[in-house]
């Protein structure tokens, strides 16, 4: 049967990608359908549960600012929030929370239950529905078919999923869900590339079996961050501590000893796994001088006693799990409640993909998440977002939004996916941003917010929000450059600045020893919290000392990024043959023929690669181009 | 498509004449700012398409006179400002202006560079592209080449070297970022402000040694290297035109190093004649002779001479590179001296043997005593050293130290900010600059690269 009504997107798969590829398109107006095997899961985490984290609350902090789903929903589910790299630069802090898996669950239903234009049905999808090579629908196990313009697939690890605990194997996807087999048969059928990872997860433990008092008890911090720039603390629901315990020399000699049971050292496992989240394996035979390894024990929630060690995924048998699990400090009676185990998926191959996330295969269809060959909730929601976004535009008859490497991580990580590919699952990390200084959380709004409105993605609470922060920060940027400072003033002496000549508020807050806590003591303006939560100006003035104090670094990057725009206008074309090019050492072309970049920008993030080869690149492409156009008006 | 904009606009300078045909030396300068910042080196404002005559000065130097020419872009031989300063001096005075055009924000340009420049901003047409580009790879190649001769293995030796250690201290800055829960931390930032103390102090010894009174003004150094009396010391005089050392028929003569500086058709040269390499108990000459191998190193160019009445088969000069690494003591030698480095010279051809010349290296016959193929060894050290083909060797070897200095500046400012405790990614956003300048000459290094260093060094993972 055809279902009687058209859509604008399906959006296939209810997990951290597909929930906010569905919201996203809705928001925009686009008529969207969410198809899921189970409503119940939306929004599930099935890894370990915690939002954010260095480099992934960037991401989280550009969903926001885009009005998505995974800042808020933190904020309704997190049981213990911390600021990560809190001494350091405000552009490499990142928030990052415990959340409760029920009420994250629960917070992300109730979002898409109330988000206008957008319908959920519970079914597997067993085929798409193509003509003219361009993807109009899909139809689902009982044969009912539903027709759209677009559709975004995110059906996360379903592709040829294989468990393996010790040397025991089954097929599967995560743990629990039922194997989408027939999809992902019509997608092998097409010519997309197909490559192997591996993921492990640790055994869960029975937090009632571990003794706490034997533990390292790490608090949330005070004062509590937020999440969402919309959030407030009294969104929170109760918080508790993590706990942290160490493996031992004794753990580390079951380990060792039983390591030919393991299935990523007996051989059973072809898939390559993250080089930073290695099994304990990994860690004991790798790193055999460490005689210990911390473990991050996270709460699974409030209302279970599930604990999630962090730090000990594994494939060794059962048998050996309960053994060194046991032999940790405070584990010695632990019970566990689920098996580790790891996990062997395909994915498509990224390069297939062009930067909307539409597949260069099949026209209208859309691949994000982990289907893409990255992990991580925060990486599968951007690039949910993302496609989202251009699933909607695409029924819009607009173009394509490719937020670029200095405007997001969202830009950064699409840009590694679709230019280098990934040979481990995808993991962002701030490293990865030539433009970190400019990326931060605290300003993914104003970096984004603008484009969000524009695209009619960002709602009026949002919007107002926002205006209400750039005018206060406008306000006080104008006080600050109005207030001058007299040598053996009030405020010279209140801020300790040694004055020797007059000078602004502005100047001030330039120098390294003056912030702006400092600042509004010093102007009497002493900024407590408002309700539970920090004093609304409070956060417009840290703005505006971020700004000040990262203006010189942020000009230089200016300046970078306009010669960056150049070379990324500049595109090389798709017939470009770089073994031919004359000029090229052997390594070079092999690199850029296997990587095939489509601009100059992006050969110029290749390995290896110099200014010289680059200007040969510009020359043959130009000379191609010219050829070209003197050819087609012939 | 006309539209089409160069790669960059930024601001690059070079030397436009060839090198050695005296007269006019025009130094070219393309690019946003042109004609500002030659305006400030004439200290005269200059007039579009006009010649204006001026003095050029580095700051309060007064360093050349001549013509300075503006062409306003688009209607220019690049398409952007160009201006050509036209001045008299040979190629000291001309580095000297490209330095002082460096300071002020310029950049030397690459090979190719003016002509791509053109080419993409549509002045060359079509046909001429391909020319372009073999431009830019045959002297790029040519250049690095030249880099690697004219700056010895021993330089490039130092600069990847530098290159890693910026790697290194950039994976546990950037490991303390992403990584701030690992136990990895600690004391860190001690390290790495020592390893940054320790990367300036080689960055500034390279200069230090590139600059040494001649690399960027003086040219380049040649070694006369060779056994007793075989006729270095009387090749010095004969190539200065003057009786600087003394020529005596006693083995040994030479003791100590002797420094002479000559210009060969404008191609600064400071030559040094050596002690005579051999056994000897002598404690002035031991210490002359380690002088002379220590010389034969560091030389832009070793002239290893040799006598023609004392060659008498082909195999003892054949294998040069062995040959003279077993005159100077060492085996690694050979290795670290390649024989592109290495001019035979077969002096005293006027005694007339009959001793070939080997095929398998260049070689000179020359007589110190009659002048006879003088002229010959004068080109064949230009060319040993590039010069006389774009000028390849000055540029190469300008561009490297303008990037050592672009370097150390960046790895200066790491210092600052960790000093100021302005917060780790400063610290590693100057390195990661400096890292990006060292990959001019390294080739980049990519994000992935080092978290795959990252990873392989600290145990990372939850
Ligand atoms: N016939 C002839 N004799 C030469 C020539 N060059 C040098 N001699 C003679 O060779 C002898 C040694 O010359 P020097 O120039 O002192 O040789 P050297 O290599 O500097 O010797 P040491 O300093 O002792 O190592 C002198 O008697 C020179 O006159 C030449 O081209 N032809
Ligand atoms: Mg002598």
């Amino acid at each position: 049967m055809q279902y009687p009504e058209q859509f604008d997107v399906i959006v296939i798969g209810g997990g951290h990608a597909g929930t906010e590829a569905a919201a996203a398109s809705a928001r925009m107006g686009a008529k969207t359908l969410l198809l899921t095997q189970s409503i119940e899961t939306l929004g599930q985490m099935s890894c370990n549960p915690a939002i954010g984290g260095i480099g992934k609350s960037h991401l989280v902090a550009e969903i926001d600012a885009l009005d998505g789903v995974m800042g808020l929903a933190t904020d309704q589910a997190g049981i213990h929030f911390r600021v990560l790299n809190a001494s350091k630069g405000p552009a490499v802090r990142a928030t990052r929370a415990q959340a409760d898996r029920t009420l994250y669950k629960n917070a992300v239903r109730e979002i898409l239950e109330h988000q206008p234009n957008l319908q959920m049905f519970q079914q597997s999808v067993v085929d798409l529905v193509v003509e003219n090579d361009n993807v109009v629908g899909c139809e689902t196990q009982m044969g009912l078919i539903f027709r759209s313009k677009t559709v975004v697939l995110t059906t996360g690890t379903f592709l040829g999923g294989k468990i393996h605990i010790g040397d025991q194997q089954q097929s599967g996807g995560r743990a629990g869900d039922p194997p989408s087999i027939a999809l992902a048969e019509r997608l092998r059928a097409l010519p997309f590339r197909v490559g192997r990872l591996k993921t492990g997860t640790p055994p869960r433990i029975d937090g009632r079996s571990v003794d706490f008092s034997e533990l390292e008890s790490q608090l949330g911090d005070d004062p509590r961050p937020v999440m969402s720039s919309m959030g407030k603390r009294s969104y929170h629901p109760k918080q508790i501590s993590c706990h942290i315990t160490y493996t031992n020399a004794n753990t580390h000699q079951i380990i060792t000893d039983n390591l030919s049971r393991s299935a990523m050292y007996s051989g059973a496992i072809e898939g390559v796994g993250p080089r930073y989240c290695p099994s304990i394996e990994d860690k004991v035979v790798r790193f055999a001088d460490k005689s210990s390894h911390q473990i991050f024990i996270e709460p699974e929630g409030l209302n279970t006693t599930e604990l999630y060690p962090n730090g000990i995924s594994t494939s060794l048998p059962f048998d050996v799990q309960l053994q060194f699990v046991r032999s940790m400090q405070g584990f010695g009676n632990a019970h566990i409640s689920r098996p580790g185990y790891a996990i062997e998926y395909d994915y498509f191959d990224p390069r297939d993909l062009n930067h909307s996330l539409e597949t260069k295969v099949l026209e209208g269809l859309f691949f994000a998440g982990q289907i893409n060959g990255t992990t991580g909730y925060e990486e599968a929601g951007a690039q949910g977002l993302l496609a989202g976004i251009n699933a909607a535009r695409k029924c819009q008859d607009k173009s394509p939004w490719e937020p670029r490497r200095d405007e997001a991580y969202i830009g950064v990580l699409v840009d590694d996916l679709i230019n280098l590919g990934t040979t481990e699952p995808y993991r962002m990390f701030t490293s990865r941003a030539e433009f970190r200084l400019r990326l931060r959380e605290d300003n993914a709004d104003q970096r984004l917010t603008p484009m969000g409105l524009e695209f009619g993605l960002v709602g009026p609470l949002r919007r107002a929000h926002f205006e209400e922060k750039l005018s206060k920060v406008e306000a006080f940027k104008k006080q600050f450059k109005g207030t001058c400072i007299l040598p053996g003033s009030d405020l010279d002496q209140k801020l300790a600045l040694n004055l020797r000549k007059e000078t602004t508020l502005e100047e001030a807050l330039r120098r390294p020893e003056v912030d702006s806590e400092k600042i509004s003591k010093a102007l009497d303006k002493p900024l407590t919290e408002e309700n539970g939560d920090a004093h609304p100006d409070a956060q417009a003035l840290k703005q505006l000392e971020i700004e000040t104090k990262y203006a010189g670094y942020i000009k230089r990057q200016d300046d970078e990024i306009l010669k960056l725009r150049r070379h990324e206008g500049m595109l090389l074309p798709a017939s470009m043959d770089f073994s031919q090019i004359d000029g090229l050492s052997n390594e070079l072309k092999q690199k850029l023929q296997h990587h095939k970049p489509d601009s100059l920008a992006r050969a110029a993030r290749i390995p290896g690669m110099t200014p010289a080869a680059l200007s040969i690149l510009l020359i043959n492409a130009k000379a191609a181009s010219k050829n070209s156009t003197k050819a087609s008006t012939l | 498509m006309e539209t089409d904009q160069a790669l960059n606009n930024d601001l690059i300078c070079a030397i436009a004449t060839p090198p050695g045909q005296g007269g006019v030396g025009i130094v070219r300068l393309s690019g946003e700012g042109a004609h500002t910042i030659a305006a400030e080196l004439c200290k005269n404002p200059l007039r579009a398409r006009t010649a204006v005559y001026t003095d050029f000065f580095d700051a309060e130097e007064l360093l050349d006179n001549g013509l300075a020419l503006w062409f306003p872009g688009p209607n220019s031989f690049t398409g952007e400002d160009v201006v050509e300063l036209q001045g008299h001096g040979g190629p000291i005075i001309q580095h000297r202006i490209l330095n002082a055009l460096c300071q002020r924000g310029a950049r030397l340009a690459r090979p190719g560079e003016f002509s791509e420049r053109a080419f993409m901003n549509g002045k060359l047409d079509l046909a001429q592209a391909e020319a372009v580009a073999d431009l830019i790879s045959s002297t790029s190649i040519a250049a690095s080449k030249a880099a690697l001769n004219t700056l010895k293995g021993a330089f490039s030796q130092m600069v990847t070297a530098i290159a890693l250690d910026i790697a290194n201290m950039r994976v546990r800055v950037e490991a303390a970022i992403d990584f701030p829960e690992e136990d990895i931390e600690i004391l860190q930032e001690a390290r790495v402000a020592q390893d940054i103390a320790k990367t300036i102090t080689s960055l500034e010894s390279i200069l230090a040694q590139a600059n040494q009174g001649r690399l960027i003004n003086s040219g380049i150094s040649v070694a006369l290297i060779g056994k007793p009396n075989v006729g270095k010391s009387s090749l010095l005089n004969a190539l200065a035109g003057e009786e600087a050392a003394i020529v005596t028929n006693v083995p040994g003569t030479t003791r100590d190093l002797l420094k002479v500086d000559l210009v060969i058709d404008s191609l600064p040269i400071r030559l040094v004649d050596t002690a005579g390499l051999r056994e000897s108990d002598d404690e002035v000459e031991k210490i002359g002779i380690a002088r002379a191998k220590a010389q034969a190193m560091e030389a832009d160019l070793t002239l290893y001479v040799a006598a023609a009445d004392e060659i008498t088969t082909q195999v003892n000069v054949s294998d040069l590179g062995k040959n003279l690494a077993s005159l100077l003591g060492s085996n690694d030698t050979a290795a670290e001296m390649p024989t592109s480095n290495i001019l035979l010279v077969i002096n005293k051809s006027d005694l007339n043997l009959a001793a070939g010349a080997p095929e398998d290296v260049a070689s000179v016959r020359v007589s110190a005593k009659t002048g006879e193929g003088l002229d010959l060894l004068k080109k064949a050290i230009q060319e040993s050293v590039g010069f006389g083909q774009e000028n390849v060797p000055f540029a190469a070897r300008q561009r490297h130290i303008l990037i050592i200095q672009d370097t150390l500046a960046k790895v200066n400012a790491a210092a600052d900010a960790l000093a100021q405790n302005l917060g780790a990614e400063f610290v590693a956003e100057e390195l990661f600059i400096a890292h990006q300048c060292l990959g001019e000459v390294t080739g980049i290094v990519t994000p992935d690269d080092l978290l795959g260093k990252i990873f392989s060094e600290f145990c990372i993972g939850k």
